[in-house]
């Protein structure tokens, strides 16, 4: 159907990069995080290796949500700079 | 003390309302045809909508209802927050561009671009309708929440002055006034909020002087209507916390034990403040209630580092089950916050007041920009009231505006000045996006209604009453309850009624009009249903004591998106391929 405007191939692959972080970040938090009511890793680990210190002692349930959170805003950003304007057909 | 008016405080208050107000009559002025009244004239900058968005969406439900979520259980309030914004990706990406092409007014307007069916048009304006409502209800608990303290009016006054000071807002000048009210409130919002997260970090932590044994027990007797505590009436030396600061020196909500046996920590970094919380211990209060209204509150030592996992609170336990079905809640809302956002009536129809796509993508990343560093700091906001000494244990909703207080009597006058109109910001976009499904979409369309433009404005006036007090009522009912957890809910239901429809209507060519009213009115329905049927509902809302709540609840879980949503796609693609012969003939027939 011609006449009902898409959204644009490029937004579509952003969106699919977000997806499959926060598929991912609630898979888990679900999954991986506990084990008989227990914390035993997944989001209770600790963030170790990254550059910088920054995230000296915080757990990958912060990072990961901060990371949700700054990275949508990075991803629109990156969308609204590189999007072509009127971008619908594409 | 909890609770205490002061002249400052209603006087910062009266001066934001007044000037609110104001600039809605001055706006009104300006706008009188349809196109001015639900749509701003299509006018509104790109810059003015994105704090606008950040205006309509940031609730009562997130700023009162996260907060105080992560001051009684820490991570599981933040799921929301990162949820909330995770939606917005899904409006960005796929729906704002396109949902922006093919509307006017409504929602509905978009849905039925293609079809001009009478019958969608009626199951989108119900659609609009039943969600702007559901998510009405806790807006308004949380205006009657926010004025007890306050004002030291009941509950039912602060419903009620929401109730008339949005009809007015809405009735004079519809999306003009609307906007600039949310514009006002998205920027003092995230500013307040910016301010009190630096009070939070220069403060610190600091353990009270004298430990709480977990022998404490705050016991307390309410009455119906709330306002007794331990038999006598509440007062400025009545309060339920007196008792405890008369003996330990701090109210509810505090740090039992810091890092190496520290005292206080200083002030500290946004991040050494979140590990420094990790690695202390905090006193929370666990409630229990005996039926006879008598609700009992006993201390609980518990790690940092485990109140910054999810899983503490009664919606999120499952996630500490090791049987995957108790994890069934947590997924479903995880879905509905990400589906739900891009299919709420009143955020699209923000989507027509931007001349073009490119505004409206514009007005998007400025929208996440504010909306994402407001949920940033709900974080830091909802620690700091954790560990403030000044919770009510008996209302989440409150932890904000008293954590403020913990910082002085102006800062609270502002935080609960700015909470109102964060109140009014929503409520005024719901209440629109409702009036509009009524005059512009059931009126005009689905009954044929000769209205002209001016017509058209007159009925969504008078809707607007009519929703005004509608929304009054259910927020006199509902009390109790937390806000963001009925915001949950609102998510799920727009999620499953209108999501399905939006995206097949935009990537599936094979989509007709009758796959779209089935797959909302299934959508609408098989949610609504799982809703009330859910342990959860027969629990808070119809006062079920837990055990026999989960006893009669008819659905295994409480949030359904993980369901319904799927069912919405389904219905939607057996009903378009059943009924495809027929839609085309109807289309070449109108192209005829």
């Amino acid at each position: 159907m011609s006449d009902t405007p898409r959204a644009n191939r490029f937004g579509l692959v952003l969106f699919a990069v977000y997806c499959v972080s926060y598929a991912t970040f609630v898979l888990v938090a679900a999954f991986g995080t506990f084990e008989n009511g227990v914390a035993k890793g997944g989001l209770a680990r600790t963030v170790e290796g990254l550059p910088f210190g920054v995230s000296a002692g915080v757990s990958w349930g912060i990072l990961g949500g901060f990371g949700l959170i700054i990275g949508a805003f990075l991803l629109a950003l990156v969308y609204a700079v590189f999007a072509r304007d009127g971008g619908g057909d594409a | 003390m909890i609770y205490e008016t002061s002249s400052l405080a209603i006087a910062v208050f009266a001066a934001f309302v007044g000037a609110v107000l104001a600039l809605s009559f001055w706006l009104g002025s300006r706008a009188k045809s349809a196109g001015g009244y639900f749509a701003a004239h299509g006018q509104v900058g790109w810059f003015v909508n994105g704090i606008a968005f950040a205006g309509d969406y940031l609730s009562a439900a997130s700023f009162l209802g996260i907060c105080g979520m992560i001051a009684f259980f820490g991570y599981d309030g933040f799921l929301y927050s990162i949820g909330y914004l995770a939606g917005w990706i899904v409006a960005l990406f796929v729906i704002a561009e396109p949902v922006k092409r093919l509307g006017k007014y409504t929602l509905a307007d978009a849905l039925n671009a293609r079809f001009q069916s009478r019958g969608l048009k009626l199951v989108a304006a119900i659609a609009t309708l039943v969600i702007s409502l559901f998510y009405l209800i806790p807006q308004m608990v949380g205006a009657g929440a926010l004025v007890k303290p306050l004002l030291g009016l009941p509950h039912w006054a602060g419903v009620a002055m929401v109730g008339v000071v949005v009809t007015v807002i809405v009735a004079t000048a519809g999306m003009v006034s609307t906007t600039w009210v949310q514009f006002i409130k998205g920027t003092l919002l995230v500013i307040v909020c910016t301010i009190v997260v630096g009070l939070i970090l220069n403060r610190g932590f600091k353990v009270p002087t004298i430990a709480i044994p977990s022998s404490a027990v705050a016991t307390l007797s309410v009455k119906p209507d709330g306002t007794l505590v331990n038999g006598l009436p509440l007062s400025t030396t009545n309060q339920l916390d007196s008792q405890l600061r008369a003996e330990y020196g701090t109210g509810f909500g505090s740090v039992a034990a810091l890092p190496e046996g520290a005292q206080a920590s200083g002030p500290l970094g946004p991040i050494s403040y979140l590990t420094t919380f990790a690695g202390s211990t905090v006193t929370t209060w666990k409630k229990a209630s005996d039926g006879a209204g008598t609700t009992s509150f006993t201390p609980v030592e518990r790690k940092g580092s485990d109140l910054l996992l999810p899983g503490a609170n009664p919606t999120f336990k499952g996630v500490r089950d090791d049987r995957w079905v108790a994890k069934l809640d947590f997924l479903s809302l995880m879905l509905a916050l990400f589906l739900g956002t891009a299919s709420l009536p009143h955020i699209l129809i923000r989507y027509y007041t931007v001349k073009d796509a490119a505004s409206a993508r514009k007005s998007t990343v400025v929208g996440i920009g504010a909306i994402g560093a407001f949920y940033v700091l709900t974080l830091y906001l909802g620690i700091g009231a954790m560990t403030s000494g000044a919770l009510d244990p008996t209302d989440s909703n409150m932890s904000a505006p008293l954590l403020a207080k913990t910082f002085g009597d102006a800062l609270f006058a502002v935080i609960s000045a700015v909470a109102f109109t964060t109140v009014l910001g929503t409520v005024s976009g719901l209440i629109l996006a409702g009036a509009g499904a009524v005059a512009h979409d059931l009126l005009k369309d689905v009954f044929q209604m000769k209205l002209d433009d001016r017509g058209q404005v007159r009925a969504a006036k008078i809707a607007s009453f009519v929703l005004g007090l509608g929304a009054v009522m259910l927020g006199i009912l509902f009390e109790r309850l937390n806000v963001t957890f009925l915001v949950g809910w609102a998510f799920n239901v727009a999620a499953s009624a209108n999501l399905p429809a939006l995206v097949m209507l935009l990537f599936w060519k094979r989509t007709t009009k009758e796959g779209i009213i089935a797959a909302m009115s299934v959508g609408l329905v098989s949610s609504l249903a799982w809703i009330l049927g859910s342990a959860d509902t027969l629990e808070k809302v119809f006062g079920y004591p837990a055990a026999e709540a989960a006893a009669s609840a008819i659905v295994p879980f409480s949030q359904p998106a993980i369901l319904t949503v799927p069912l919405g796609f389904l219905t939607l693609v057996i009903v378009s391929l059943l009924t495809t012969n027929s839609s085309q003939r109807d289309e070449r027939a109108a192209r005829v």
